[in-house]
């Protein structure tokens, strides 16, 4: 008993926390490289991508699936997901290599799906939602958005701000909607977005906590 | 109050990917309505994408490809993707309904896709398959009339239910939605469910029934399997 603790004791000690900060750095750039993916369609940040992510990718699904060929379907389905996708990743929700091994989960699952039980169904979006890694948070919040009338909070908000929330909350228009909408890029909306929940996050718990 | 958790090398295994789709889902309509185990899987999933992806695991890298993954083509495969510039919009959807004796229910997100046949009845028990395909796995929506049961039964194999609305009790106590109930042979039971509920149900093999009316009791077996 006491041997297997202090190996576990040892192994924390010496490997974890030195990597843990290595770690930060590079989780850093695999994020500006998605966020660059998003907002400016940047080809270059996602060839960064490829180079670190296809070939991991690759060894992963050979293990899991055995085929080459099959293996490197993921490849191709999984990368080209991140490219189309992107603007769906929230660098404040998670690490950029979580959200990779979600989109590389999904796909491998439909694919496996296909195979062994010839269906072509896709099943793997409604049994783990892309946005799942977020989901606390803004339950509560739009909780606050239904229950309280918040027109008045809403309307303290500069215009533009204004334009970009009631259109995603009221409108329920995506992103993406809205930038094509309002003939604005996709980062600025997430931004605009982005300034305009934290304002009234702030106003909202000041006024019901 | 949701009592009744999948175990943590389910919610493992759920996090690879590596269940099939039928408990998968299960899982899904669990975490739906569980704060605690929606925490859980984000960070196994944290955890498990960290490890995956450290570079000491990964030999080889890009520009340094080993013959392994010579027949990939990588360059070839980067311009493909690229050269596609659209994105993919992802389109709120709106939640389908299934009707089981003339009560609605909202199908849990995670079945949103999945083919469902039409029901079948049996006394106060209402039936629907889900048409997954998995061999001996069967995957059914159970919806129990108020005052309704199923008799006294133990399981040939396992045997899940994830209770979607409404509730029921059991030897064990009371259930509520969201409440993943993993049983097997060990465990025999007599389900009742006094104000009606739909249950999400996962079973490898027809329930046995353990009183003296089996063979009375046998076609139900086969009619919740
Ligand atoms: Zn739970």
């Amino acid at each position: 008993m006491m041997a297997v603790r202090q190996i576990n004791l040892s192994v924390i000690g010496s490997s974890v926390t030195p990597k843990a900060m290595n770690d930060s750095a590079e989780h850093q750039q695999l994020s500006q490289w998605l966020i660059s993916v998003a907002e400016q369609r940047d080809k270059l940040a996602f060839s960064e991508l490829f180079k670190f992510f296809a070939p991991k990718i690759l060894r992963i699904a050979k293990t899991k699936i055995g085929s080459e060929a099959q293996a490197s379907e993921v490849v191709q389905e999984t990368m080209s997901n991140v490219w189309r996708k992107a603007h769906l990743f929230d660098a404040q929700k998670g690490a950029a290599t979580t959200w990779v091994y979600t989109v590389m989960r999904n796909v491998t699952f439909d694919l496996l799906r296909k195979v062994k039980s010839n269906r072509e169904d896709t099943l793997s979006d409604d049994i783990w939602p892309i946005a799942e890694q977020s989901a606390a948070d803004d339950e509560l919040f739009e909780d606050h958005l239904a229950s309280n009338n918040i027109m008045s909070v809403i309307e303290t908000l500069p215009e533009n701000q204004q334009q970009v929330i009631k259109g995603f909350y009221f409108m329920e228009m995506s992103q993406e909607q809205l930038a094509n909408h309002l003939g604005l890029p996709l980062g600025t909306i997430k931004s605009r977005l982005r300034l305009a929940l934290a304002k009234l996050k702030a106003q909202l718990g000041a006024d019901h906590d | 109050m949701i009592k009744h958790h999948p175990t943590f090398e389910m919610l493992k295994a759920y996090v690879t990917g590596d269940l099939p789709a039928s408990l998968a889902a299960g899982v899904s309509i669990h975490a739906d309505k569980c704060d605690e185990c929606r925490k859980q899987i984000a960070l196994l999933t944290e955890q498990i994408a960290e490890v995956s992806f450290e570079p000491e695991h990964d030999p080889l890298h890009f520009g340094n490809v080993s013959d392994e993954t010579m027949s990939v083509d990588f360059e070839q495969m980067l311009d493909n993707i690229c050269s596609d510039d659209s994105i993919t919009l992802t389109k709120p959807t709106e939640a389908k309904t299934i009707t089981l004796r003339d009560t609605p229910y909202q199908l849990p997100r995670a079945m949103q896709h999945m083919e469902i046949s039409s029901s079948a009845n049996i006394g106060k028990l209402s039936r629907a398959r889900v048409m997954l395909d998995e061999g001996e796995i069967h995957t059914s929506l159970l919806h129990i009339e108020p005052g309704g049961g199923v008799p006294m039964h133990t399981h040939n194999g396992f045997e899940l239910t994830v209770l979607v609305e409404g509730s029921f009790t059991d030897e064990m106590g009371e259930y509520f939605p969201g409440d993943f109930i993993m049983l097997d042979g060990q465990h025999v039971h007599h389900p009742v469910s006094e104000q009606g509920c739909l249950c999400y149900t996962v079973a490898n093999a027809p329930q046995k029934f353990t009183q003296g009316i089996n063979k009375l009791l046998n076609p139900i077996g086969n009619f919740i399997y």
